[in-house]
């Protein structure tokens, strides 16, 4: 077997692990539902604001603690503790993505990522300033 | 409806170059294929090419100066010239509005490929034919997706010439269209461009980088006319340079995008592993691994077949890259929004073409490859420079799989969700890999091609090695590195910058002309070890206030990294004391400024630098952080604002601020300590001896004065309020300071346990403004910008001495 063999079945062996842990580690996008079956494991829940509901932040007491009420995709609505501040705009986000894991009747996150209209994004013509 | 007072000339003009760009690409392509045939009607194929290139070129020339004096006169009724500029926009920003939008990066990648295709002209001589004929092919495309022609359903290219404001399906009903003079409108102005990209690095990175993508075109070229032409070992010599240059370039312009990402972005680093920053990592580790098998086969005639594949490949990878960033799929999967010009399709097709077109070629033609009449000896330079080149080959597999995920759920329907900590993800897959280069950068050049004496070669690598150890243990003392899975990686790219140094000085003789591969090696292990340093030895020194353990809900919420900064305050943080001074706004930036302070000897405070890290309200994107970096020979400390309380700014303060807020009532004894917002105060002593003349005191009143001492950061005051009765009714004589905004009132005794009531009150202005921000120290983070610009230096030489021994 000459070198250039050897070196090749390592190449495939690094490259079919590397295939193999990145599908391995990914988690899964879910609902509030399906997270709360598993409660411990990691979830990435999308959804919007529940807007009507009180968000609260109070940067005196915890700067990192910052919780607020949202809707699935599904239509099921959770109260959500972010282990972080609370984003800018956070207002304005049209929708959200937490990373975390379902306690109890609350959703722990430890990140978010938020997506904001492109209305918003984009501004239209306007001779009114 | 007639509209006064639009340009639409100019955009015919536009447009007209646009076609004549794409006719005359189609027609070099096409005559430079039959130019490369060598038959008898070569030479006059050749002379319709040449002429049809040049005036490609002169069209695109034409499309870029259009456009430019379309942005520059503010041609608000063009959609592209008011989607990415404004009249309030400063002029040196017009380039980065040219590219700022898809069709004008397109332009400025096209621009580029205009150029180097006239140089290819005058230098590629024999190659002149089948090189270009690749190139021009290239540029049909490219061209075709300024077209913004329809085609039946089917719509080619975006044409930012021919789209008209008034015009375009999402603003056509808008009312301002309605006046026939909405141009003369002095109110109607552009959309601008986004204020982030306002940045000195944005106006230079893109050029650069794009001129980095456009450069792989090059080797590509060349390895298809090799392939093409038969001519497997001819094609290595001249496009080598190219090659250099294109990583030289290219590593630039990604270095830059950190640099820009590092000074205006607020994610904490330079790099992020983003889709984006991987999309043109991924290409040039590939033309990396490609320049070495190309030198491999140039001088000893093996791996021919890896290097032809890994020309070809970095040029797929940009359009792949390309294809990443453009077409919208990462949005889909992401939150991260990418614009979209429905090119997805069209994109898709033209990487197509070449992925066929190259790999097809390479499989019918390497039965006819010269024959490798020998392997590769182990101890070999040839040997392990391949091995190298493969690493880096996998590596970028690594990162391009992961990257892919969204193409992934897309084309097998999964669901797959992006992973929380995806830096800690790759620099775990990508250590191993780096350690291996990083190593073979150490010892690649001590091997000689074809065989080593392996004793000599331990003899001359053991010095660079024993001292390198030893500078390894004295970097983990000095950093206090405890990381030992990447403690490895620390030794092997110290190894590599003291092996070739020693290369450089004990074998080449010092001569720095020759020494362009050990320079740009040692660089590359510089920004290896400057990014390993700085990144695992970073240092979030703002830490969580509020005493509450939040580790204990699981090991992923230890992001207690944020400080509460109350204006006027001055707290702990890292080897600092801070400040909050307070914010001001200048334009749509709120600058937080922050006054870092260190302890003298004598326990003063002592000013060493502020910052102000803003919040940029900007109208594209909302309210977008920008950090702000104080740099130090051995760190940096770099600061954003995570939040801030932006609603309350500076006017509203100044309506109330002269009001005094509700009354607090306390009840206390000698020695008690009360707090204001911005004070401490502390009830000292009760005396009966009260001025009377001062306090217009009568017969018969009595009166009591309490003593309180009312202490800030800087300065001690005093408050003395009275109690008085006079004609059995309490009428209590205030005390102020007015410095701090406080109001005492005195309105009783008990005299049983020596308690007294007191009133205080604050001045609304005194509820104070905060911020929460994030501090973080970036140690040696120099190392990696001064690995960059050697980098730069070691392939410029190397680009110098081939270009010379060529000449």
């Amino acid at each position: 077997m000459k070198k250039i063999h050897i070196l090749g079945i390592i190449i495939i062996a690094v490259a079919i692990g590397a295939i193999f842990t990145t599908l391995n580690n990914t988690s899964t996008y879910a609902s509030f539902a399906e997270a709360a079956s598993d409660p411990g494991s990691e979830f990435h829940v999308v959804g919007k604001l529940n807007k009507d509901k009180e968000a609260i932040y109070d940067p005196k007491i915890d700067a990192n603690l910052f919780t607020f009420y949202m809707i699935d995709n599904k239509g099921m609505e959770c109260k959500v503790v972010l282990h972080k501040n609370k984003p800018q705009d956070f207002e304005r986000s049209e929708q959200i993505v937490l990373i975390g894991q379902m306690e109890g009747q609350e959703f722990q996150a430890s990140d978010i990522l938020m997506k904001c209209p492109s209305k918003y994004n984009e501004g239209q013509p306007t001779a009114v300033k | 409806m007639e509209y006064i007072g639009e340009h639409l000339g100019i955009g015919k003009v536009g447009n007209v170059f646009v076609i004549l760009s794409f006719v005359f690409a189609l027609l070099a392509s096409i005559s430079y294929f039959f130019a490369a045939k060598e038959n008898e009607d070569a030479a006059s194929w050749k002379k319709i090419a040449r002429i049809s290139f040049r005036l490609h070129g002169l069209s695109v020339l034409g499309i870029v100066s259009t456009l430019f004096i379309m942005l520059m006169n503010h041609y608000f009724e063009y959609e592209y010239v008011w989607h990415h500029s404004n009249r309030e926009m400063p002029m040196r920003y017009i380039l980065s509005c040219f590219w700022e939008g898809q069709e004008g990066s397109f332009l400025l990648w096209t621009f580029w490929h205009v150029v180097l295709g006239l140089i290819l002209q005058h230098s590629a001589k024999n190659f002149e034919a089948p090189v270009m004929s690749v190139i021009a092919l290239v540029q049909v495309f490219l061209a075709s997706m300024l077209l913004g022609i329809t085609i039946g359903e089917y719509h080619l290219g975006s044409n930012p010439f021919t789209v008209l404001l008034r015009e375009h399906p999402e603003y056509s009903k808008i009312p301002l269209f309605s006046d026939a003079h909405y141009l003369a409108n002095p109110a109607f102005d552009g959309r601008g461009l986004n204020p982030l990209l306002q940045n000195y690095w944005m106006t230079i990175h893109p050029p650069t980088l794009f001129l980095g993508f456009a450069l792989t075109v090059v080797p590509f070229a060349y390895a298809i006319a090799g392939l093409w032409k038969k001519q497997f070992n001819e094609w290595l010599k001249p496009s080598l340079p190219w090659t250099y240059a294109g990583v030289t370039v290219l590593g630039i312009g990604i270095l830059m995008g950190g640099a820009w990402a590092y000074e205006a972005l607020s994610f904490g680093g330079f790099w992020a592993w983003d889709p984006v920053e991987n999309a043109s990592l991924v290409p040039w580790l590939i033309l990396v691994g490609a320049a070495h098998l190309m030198l491999i086969n140039r001088n000893k005639g093996q791996s021919l077949f890896t290097a032809f594949f890994l020309a070809i490949l970095s040029f797929l990878l940009i359009l792949y890259s390309t294809y990443l960033t453009r077409s919208g799929i990462l949005g889909e999967t992401s939150v991260h929004s990418f614009p979209t010009a429905g090119m997805a399709g069209q994109l898709l097709v033209y990487m197509f073409c070449f992925v066929i077109l190259g790999f097809a070629l390479l499989i019918i033609r390497w039965r006819d490859f010269p024959k490798q009449t020998q392997e590769e000896g182990i101890w070999s330079r040839e040997f392990w420079m391949f091995v190298g080149a493969i690493v880096l080959l996998v590596s970028a597999f690594q990162i391009s799989f992961y990257t892919s995920i969204p193409v992934w759920n897309k084309l097998f329907g999964m669901n797959k969700a992006p992973l929380k900590e995806v830096v800690k993800f790759y620099n775990n897959w990508q250590l191993p890999f780096a350690f291996v280069v990083t190593m073979l950068i150490a010892v690649g050049q001590f091997f000689k091609y074809k065989n080593t004496s392996i004793k000599e070669f331990l003899k001359k690598i053991s010095v660079s090695f024993f001292v390198a150890l030893a500078l390894t243990f004295l970097v983990v003392y000095i950093t206090k590195f405890d990381d030992r899975y990447f403690s490895i990686l620390l030794f092997s790219s110290i190894f590599a910058t003291i092996a070739n140094l020693d290369y450089m000085i004990r074998v080449l003789g010092g001569k720095v002309r020759k020494a362009g591969a050990s320079i740009a090696h040692i660089g590359f292990a510089l920004v290896l070890l400057g990014a390993l340093i700085s990144t695992s030895k970073k240092d979030v020194i703002s830490q969580n206030t509020s005493g509450k353990d939040v580790t204990q809900l699981g090991k992923s919420f230890s992001n207690n990294d944020n400080i509460l900064l109350t204006q006027g305050d001055t707290l702990k943080m890292g080897k600092y004391l801070v400040t909050y001074i307070g914010k001001r706004q200048e334009g749509i930036n709120i600058y937080f400024d922050v006054d870092y302070f260190t302890k003298d000897e004598s326990g003063k405070l002592v000013k060493e630098f502020s910052l102000s890290p803003l919040v940029q309200t900007n109208p594209r994107m909302g309210n977008v952080a920008e950090p702000d970096t104080r740099h130090f020979l051995t760190y940096d400390v770099y600061t954003h604002v995570t939040f801030a309380d932006l609603e309350t700014l500076l006017e509203k303060k100044k309506e109330t601020g002269d009001e005094y807020a509700t009354a607090k009532n306390h009840t206390i004894k000698k020695g008690d300590t009360l707090f204001s917002s911005n004070a401490i105060i502390i009830f000292d002593s009760l005396s009966v001896n009260v001025d009377k003349v001062k306090y217009q005191l009568k017969e018969g009143d009595i009166a009591v004065e309490a003593h309180f001492q009312v202490l800030d950061i800087q300065k001690k005051y005093k408050a003395n309020p009275i109690y008085v009765i006079r004609n059995n009714s309490i009428q209590p004589i205030e005390s102020r300071v007015d410095e701090l905004g406080l109001k005492f009132m005195f309105w009783e005794i008990n005299p049983e346990d020596g308690k007294i009531q007191i009133s205080l009150q604050e001045k609304k202005s005194n509820v104070r403004d905060f911020i929460v921000m994030q501090a973080m120290i970036f140690p040696y983070i120099n190392i990696l910008w001064i690995g960059c610009i050697v980098m730069a230096i070691g392939t410029i030489l190397a680009i110098l001495e081939r270009l010379r021994k060529t000449s």
